[in-house]
């Protein structure tokens, strides 16, 4: 919040959601392809079964292609665009992980260098050396994914670590083992869905068709393990968070139709699965593309369902999702919030709209915009002035709510318990507020700030 | 501009010393910045060698395998000083970030075009066909790269361009030490590229008939080592000139600690010189080639020092009030320690192991 604001027409919400969802499509891949290459293998060199090699050799490409490049500069990206938009989030995450994060680099160098070993060295060593290398690649990649689960898991259920502070409070937090068994069938079912399109290049019908049964059985067994702890990681939520997208009238309502689509688009790559298991011939690559389809479905699903629930909160219980920290409520509320957010309130020529329009960069741009992504014109075009006036009242009256304890237990908050469940509170001097309904106000009348950007 | 604009001190404590994050940032920026020179040096080198003279092609094929895993070292080594640089520095880190945010942000795409171009050229190479459009893009992306990069370093170290840029994104590129530091780190990677070039030449032609692409590369490589030290001398006085003067003062009143590291770079840089020019045969004067190398390395390390110095002489009036608390994590600095050493031990041990084992006769390779 006392960081520059990046502005960006889609909000910077969504800019994360691809940038992350796209990595974790590659990078869980890229140890459950890890896992499959080095069974594959394992099984072409014990039953010198050529087809099995071949399989693993023309994945081990796809792996370096993927993994080591898109997934290495993607995985980069997710740590720029949340520094970008979440600034002072990525500072208190880096603060709290950083050595999880380098020990996480330690299994980096590991699984960058035995990858494109394992590729360089078809044809160069013997097949032991070459397995050992596969192995240990899978071994650094999981580790990797051992320990990320963790940081991620952390900003929806810190758990104990709002009281202690420890890190390995907050590693093991109550969604961890559920997440990390979910994501380990993940990235089974993936590397069944990327390897089937090479085990179709097989030229010879009956080991192709061998070859796809192997493919799906990684995708039924990997589809079985990511539903059964998906529904441990749901069981595991904390009521406030469940709250958010389940039950016969949810929170927020768009998640609730997500997680819909997690569980029918999973059913859907399982069904695809138990097909070519059953009909290895008849395997073609549009199944497979239809599969790889179902799979990126439910697993980008899941994840905007996870980030979505974590509303209002970025670090729950500790952090909103503007960066304003719950501690930090009832100072502000006497400062005022342009005495942090600098940056924004340097914009302000000292007019109750300017002052309005910096509150609103300040608190209310890291979710919405003006005209793009959840436009704050449409939000604010219905109602008149004194309705405004109350919603503020409320949702500043609700910071209270935060810091008195009356929704609390044991630093865990009740928010389904409040007014505006999703949306932080309202902080700012009762000038502040007035501003920002001024502000408001003024998106009513046409021609008014168009720009999509703010 | 109002220091109110500096972002405040994140509240958590430092979860290490503040000298053990110093420490681990200048060595792992150390070694980033090895595979970095190899990557874009033997990028332009790659690219500026003419496509029909003789050794062209063995000369943008070494190149191009290099860059194959240079460019995911480059990577990896760059996640660890960019992780350590934010617990130290990250208020000012960021906002340098965002206020030139596509950039940092476009920074990733051109990395992905430029890696994705080499494997392009590698494939192309194999095939006997041209490369050098492919080459020259791909030198550009890199290039392209340093550019954002040097301009986002001197942006976190001055916070009185703030306001500036924030009005204008160009304006980031309105310092005056902004060329010379540029040419400073691209001028490095071309002499480092150059050199080990010719360090490999003079090896491969112990083992190879082909001893005339051998000396080719050697050649080349010591010539675009010669020319690019030669110019960073120049070009290292111009950077120290341009220097702020309240900066430049403060780092000559450094004494021992910032004179011995710079005069020691500047020493092995004439040295370098010295060194190059007289290696007439590279071929018979094999151990003055690596020598080349190994000095090349060591005047990186001094001026890896020398940059980090100033880059607290830099920010020091904008942290005089900094009230730094520190909490060590000792279980996860263990467990990071305890993670490094297997996975690097790991590593080596890997890499001994495919090199060294070849299958025996009549016996199946993998």
């Amino acid at each position: 919040m006392d960081y520059p604001i990046w502005d960006l027409s889609m909000g910077g919400g969504v800019l994360i959601a691809l940038v992350a969802v796209t990595h974790v499509w590659v990078s869980h891949f890229a140890v459950g392809g890890g896992l499959a290459i080095a069974i594959v293998e394992t099984l072409g060199v014990r039953r010198k079964d050529p087809a099995l090699r071949h399989l693993a050799r023309r994945s081990s490409l796809m792996l370096i292609l993927i993994s080591t490049v898109f997934g290495a500069i993607s995985g980069v990206g997710i740590w720029v665009t949340i520094g970008l938009v979440q600034p002072a989030a990525t500072s208190s995450l880096i603060h709290n992980f950083v050595w999880g994060w380098a020990a996480e680099w330690g299994f980096f160098i590991l699984e960058v260098a035995t990858a494109l070993l394992y590729y360089a060295t078809w044809d160069k060593v013997r097949p032991r050396t070459h397995l050992l290398l596969i192995w240990l690649y899978f071994f650094a990649a999981y580790m990797s994914l051992v320990i990320i689960q963790g940081i991620i898991s952390f900003m929806l259920t810190p758990g104990n670590w709002v009281g202690t502070r420890s890190f390995w409070d907050a590693i093991f937090n109550p969604t961890y083992f559920p997440g990390l068994f979910m994501r380990t069938g993940i990235c089974l079912l993936l590397a069944g869905a990327y390897m089937m399109f090479a085990a179709l290049r097989e030229p010879d019908g009956a080991s192709r068709a061998g070859l796809v049964r192997l493919m799906a059985a990684f995708q039924i067994a990997g589809g079985l393990v990511a539903y059964g702890g998906y529904r441990w990681w749901e069981s595991a939520l904390p009521e406030s968070v469940r709250a958010v997208f389940l039950g016969s009238s949810p929170l927020v309502p768009a998640l609730g139709v997500t997680r819909q689509q997690v569980l029918w688009s999973l059913a859907a790559f399982i069904a695809l699965a138990v097909f070519a298991w059953l009909l290895p011939r008849a395997q073609r690559w549009p199944v497979a593309l239809a599969g790889i389809l179902a799979a990126f479905a439910f697993f980008g699903a899941e994840e905007r369902v996870r980030e979505g629930a974590r509303k209002p909160f970025v670090i729950r219980d500790f952090m909103f999702s503007n960066g304003i920290l719950v501690s930090e409520i009832k100072d502000l509320n006497q400062r005022g919030i342009l005495s942090k957010a600098t940056w924004a309130a340097r914009e302000s020529d000292g007019t109750p709209v300017s002052m309005g329009r910096a509150v609103y960069r300040a608190q209310c741009q890291a979710c919405h915009t003006v005209d793009g992504y959840l436009s704050m014109r449409k939000l604010v075009a219905a109602p008149d002035a004194d309705t405004l006036g109350l919603i503020l009242e409320v949702l500043r009256s609700e910071g209270d709510e935060y810091t008195s304890g009356k929704y609390a237990e044991r630093g865990h908050i009740a928010t389904q318990k409040l007014d505006y469940p999703a949306m932080p509170p309202l902080v700012g001097t009762a000038q502040e507020i007035e501003a920002l309904k001024a502000y408001l106000l003024s998106l009513q009348a046409p021609g008014k700030e168009t720009s999509n950007a703010r | 501009m109002p220091a109110s604009l500096i972002p405040a001190l994140d509240p958590a404590a430092l979860p290490g010393p503040p000298w053990l994050f110093h420490v681990l940032w200048v060595v792992t920026f150390l070694i980033h910045l090895v595979f970095v020179n190899m990557v874009m040096g033997g990028s332009v080198l790659a690219a500026l060698v003419g496509g029909n003279r003789p050794g062209a092609r063995e000369i943008q094929g070494f190149f191009v395998e290099v860059n194959g895993w240079a460019i995911s070292f480059a990577i990896t080594f760059g996640i660890a000083p960019l992780l350590f640089m934010q617990v130290l520095f990250g208020r000012f880190f960021y906002t340098a970030t965002i206020l030139v945010a596509w950039w940092w942000l476009g920074m990733l795409g051109i990395l992905t075009l430029g890696y994705y171009l080499n494997y392009i050229a590698k494939a192309r190479l194999k095939a006997g066909k041209s490369v050098r459009a492919i080459l020259i893009i791909e030198a550009v992306c890199f290039l392209a790269i340093a550019v954002i990069q040097v301009a986002i370093n001197l942006l976190h170290l001055q916070p009185g361009r703030w306001e500036s840029v924030a009005q204008q994104t160009f304006a980031a590129l309105l310092d005056p030490t902004f060329a010379p530091r540029y040419l400073h780190f691209v001028l490095a990677a071309v002499a480092m590229a150059g050199a080990v070039l010719a360090f490999v030449g003079t090896r491969r032609a112990a083992t190879t008939d082909d001893r005339e692409a051998c000396l080719v590369m050697a050649r080349f490589g010591l010539r675009a080592a010669f020319v690019a030290t030669a110019l960073e001398l120049a070009d290292g006085f111009w950077l120290l000139l341009a220097l702020p003067r309240e900066v430049l003062r403060e780092f000559m009143r450094g004494g021992a600690a910032t004179m011995i590291p710079l005069t020691a770079g500047i020493l092995l840089g004439v040295f370098l010189l010295v060194v190059l020019s007289r290696i007439a045969d590279p071929l018979a004067q094999t151990k003055d080639v690596r020598r080349v190398a190994e000095l090349l390395v060591a005047t990186v390390v001094f001026m890896v020092l020398t940059r980090h110095q100033l880059r607290d002489i830099y920010l020091a009036p904008w942290r005089g009030a900094e009230q730094v608390t520190v909490a060590t994590q000792w279980g996860p600095l263990a467990l990071f320690l305890g993670v490094f050493v297997l996975c690097v031990g790991l590593t080596v041990y890997a890499i001994v192991r495919a090199v060294k084992d070849k299958p025996g006769p009549g016996e199946a390779a993998a």
